[in-house]
């Protein structure tokens, strides 16, 4: 057991109150994942398949092999989705128009950032 | 020498064995009371309602287990499994062997620690109680389930999976938050708010459940458990109270304590959500009048309004709770049981009955949203595909739920929500997590998300059934109940009288 210390100052805000330093890395942050990074994908306007799906891909992987491999082989465990279909891509609230030779890390999604689309 | 009355016995345990210390000062003999910033005056005012002594406490407790044992013995020397309504009840006990069981476990060493770490005598002598408590009821739980554990799969290794499995980390998370926090705040969390705020909320539909559902070995132990439940109830609101009344400047630190637990356990008991609603068989009560009642009328209504005297408002989330309960349990079913082919029970489609049953009970959200789903999985199912989700789901930072919970008060939409710290991006189910993540953020950017844990190869492998293994499962204990080998067992064992399975 450590000194007893109070590290709160404005407690209620992002300081903490503990028995002494307190200070841990993130146990899912990017320089864990080398060269690769994690992707989320939401389907929205539907609830047959409600949860975001993680990935785990190279920051390279282009686009059309993040969508073939990753999107359509996990949306299409629902025999209505249509890989073709799928439209309107967003980076959460802010349209994206992805372009298939583009990479994860070209189109600026961040490690755990969230992709978002709908069928048109 | 007359003999002590029951009142002397208590004071000779509590009071007369204390002293002050001389070789240490007060502060280095109990160095945790003091870094939350809780401030305590008197530890004499602290008033233990039940005054139990050893001698008495022992007394009480080995008759009541004299009792429960012999009723063990009587059920499983008369098969007394065949008699529950249907083995798709007992994902509801596994879910609770894995998900409460162990917990009872670790709280009763945290109320041993909190028993050693308060200043005063009389709050110690109750947490210890309290920790053999529930001591007592890990050990009776687990034997009031030993006997399915004979006949049905999933139920090995509870312990095991409850450090591992990734849809349990729900509850792990829930606990250790709480077993990592200072003794006020744990006392906030257990005491208060899960064992006197939302006790009612689980264990009651528990207990009726199982007593509907012919389990008698889980009823027994409910009921056997229920005198010390009423205990841990009355002391939860005694510790609150002491807190609050002991220095006004409490009142926020309480609070805020009260938001993050209220919300943390509101999330934990979406479990008793699901059990109420498509867990059991022949059903009880639904989610939504559990909630109305138990949480609504007895608690928003009945408590706070006492708790007001103190400067103390009902916790944020509650509005959102409420909007919830339309739909809660459909929402977090249908996850449940798209990905069955990686949890340590199995589900299936409701019968038809059930789903007029929720038609019935859920008359604005059901048919316009859920039953649609089901009659899809009905027909990939009569195709052959039955629907088991394919990748691995985004989990909630704070509860770690997968995040898939409505827009409040509108089951067609999901929202998630996402922050930034330290240079990383965080998802959340909700505000209210989201909020328990800003609070704290050094505590949680530590939290080990299952699937992230999974895509770092922590969990025996790349592969979903090098995973599984890494858990302890068993091909027999996932996925879809009616082709099961519990549920072709169960048919042998229920064929006509004189044919031999």
């Amino acid at each position: 057991m450590g000194e007893v210390a109070c590290t709160g100052g404005s407690y209620g805000m992002t300081e903490m109150r503990t028995l002494g330093a307190y200070d841990f890395p993130a146990a899912d942050r990017q320089e864990l994942f080398g060269e690769d990074q994690l992707v989320n994908v939401h389907w929205d306007d539907q609830i047959f398949v409600p949860v975001p799906a993680c990935f785990r891909v190279p920051k390279s992987m282009k686009w059309s092999d993040f969508k073939t491999q990753m999107i359509d082989t996990w949306a299409g465990t629902d025999p209505d989705y249509r890989a073709d279909a799928a439209t309107d891509w967003r980076l959460d609230d802010d349209p994206i128009e992805p372009q298939p030779d583009q990479t994860i890390a070209d189109l600026g999604i961040v490690h755990k950032g969230l992709v978002r689309f709908r069928l048109g | 020498m007359a003999k002590a009355s029951m009142r002397e016995r208590y004071q000779l345990l509590t009071r007369d064995l204390d002293w002050q210390p001389s070789f240490v000062t007060k502060e280095e003999l109990y160095p945790h009371t003091r870094f939350e910033g809780i401030k305590i005056h008197d530890w004499d005012a602290w008033e233990d309602p039940f005054r139990l002594t050893v001698d008495a406490y022992a007394k009480y407790q080995s008759e009541k287990d004299k009792r429960l044992y012999a009723g063990f013995d009587t059920l499983a020397q008369g098969q007394g499994h065949l008699q529950i309504s249907d083995p798709r009840y007992l994902a509801a006990i596994k879910l609770f062997r894995q998900a409460v069981t162990p917990q009872e476990y670790n709280v009763h060493r945290h109320f041993g620690y909190i028993a050693r770490a308060l200043d005063g005598p009389g709050p110690r002598c109750a947490n210890l109680f309290q920790s053999i408590d529930e001591l007592r009821h890990a050990q009776t739980q687990t034997h009031s389930v030993s006997m399915y554990n004979k006949y049905y799969d999933g139920f090995h290794s509870p312990e095991r999976m409850l450090q591992k499995v990734w849809y349990l980390s729900v509850s792990k998370s829930y606990f250790d938050d709480a077993l990592s926090a200072g003794p006020f705040e744990f006392l906030t969390a257990i005491s208060f708010s899960f064992e006197y705020f939302l006790t009612n909320l689980l264990f009651v539909p528990f207990m009726s459940g199982a007593s509907f559902n012919g389990d008698l070995s889980v009823m027994s132990a409910g009921f056997s458990a229920q005198s010390d439940e009423s205990r841990h109830m009355t002391l939860g609101l005694e510790v609150i109270k002491f807190i609050l009344e002991q220095d006004e400047d409490n009142v926020p630190i309480v609070q805020g304590w009260l938001d993050k637990w209220f919300w943390r356990g509101y999330r934990f008991l979406g479990l008793v959500a699901m059990m109420q609603d498509y867990l059991l068989p022949r059903k009880v009560m639904s989610w939504q009048e559990a909630f109305e009642l138990y949480l609504e009328q007895q608690m928003l209504e009945g408590l706070f309004p006492d708790l007001e005297y103190y400067g103390i408002r009902p916790p944020t989330g509650v509005d959102q709770a409420i909007a919830e309960k339309t739909y809660l349990s459909h929402a977090l079913y249908w996850v449940f049981y798209q990905f069955s082919h990686a949890a340590v029970f199995t589900t299936t489609i409701p019968q038809a009955e059930e789903l007029d049953w929720m038609s019935a009970q859920y008359p604005g959200t059901f048919d316009q949203h859920f039953r649609p789903l089901w009659e899809k999985a009905a027909r990939m199912q009569a195709d052959g595909n039955r629907f088991f989700v394919g990748g691995l789901p985004m989990l909630c930072q704070i509860c770690q739920i997968p995040a898939a919970f409505p827009e409040p008060g509108n089951p067609a939409k999901i929202v998630t929500f996402h922050g930034e710290y330290g240079g990383e991006r965080y998802n959340f189910c909700s505000q209210f997590c989201k909020s328990i993540f800003e609070r704290e953020p050094k505590k949680y950017i530590q939290a080990l998300l299952p699937v992230h844990q999974i895509y770092q190869g922590n969990c025996g492998g790349a592969t979903i059934p090098e995973v599984l293994e890494w858990y302890g499962m068993t091909p027999h204990d996932s996925g879809e109940y009616t082709t099961s080998r519990e549920a072709e067992n169960w048919a042998k064992w229920h064929a006509p009288a004189g044919v031999m399975a």
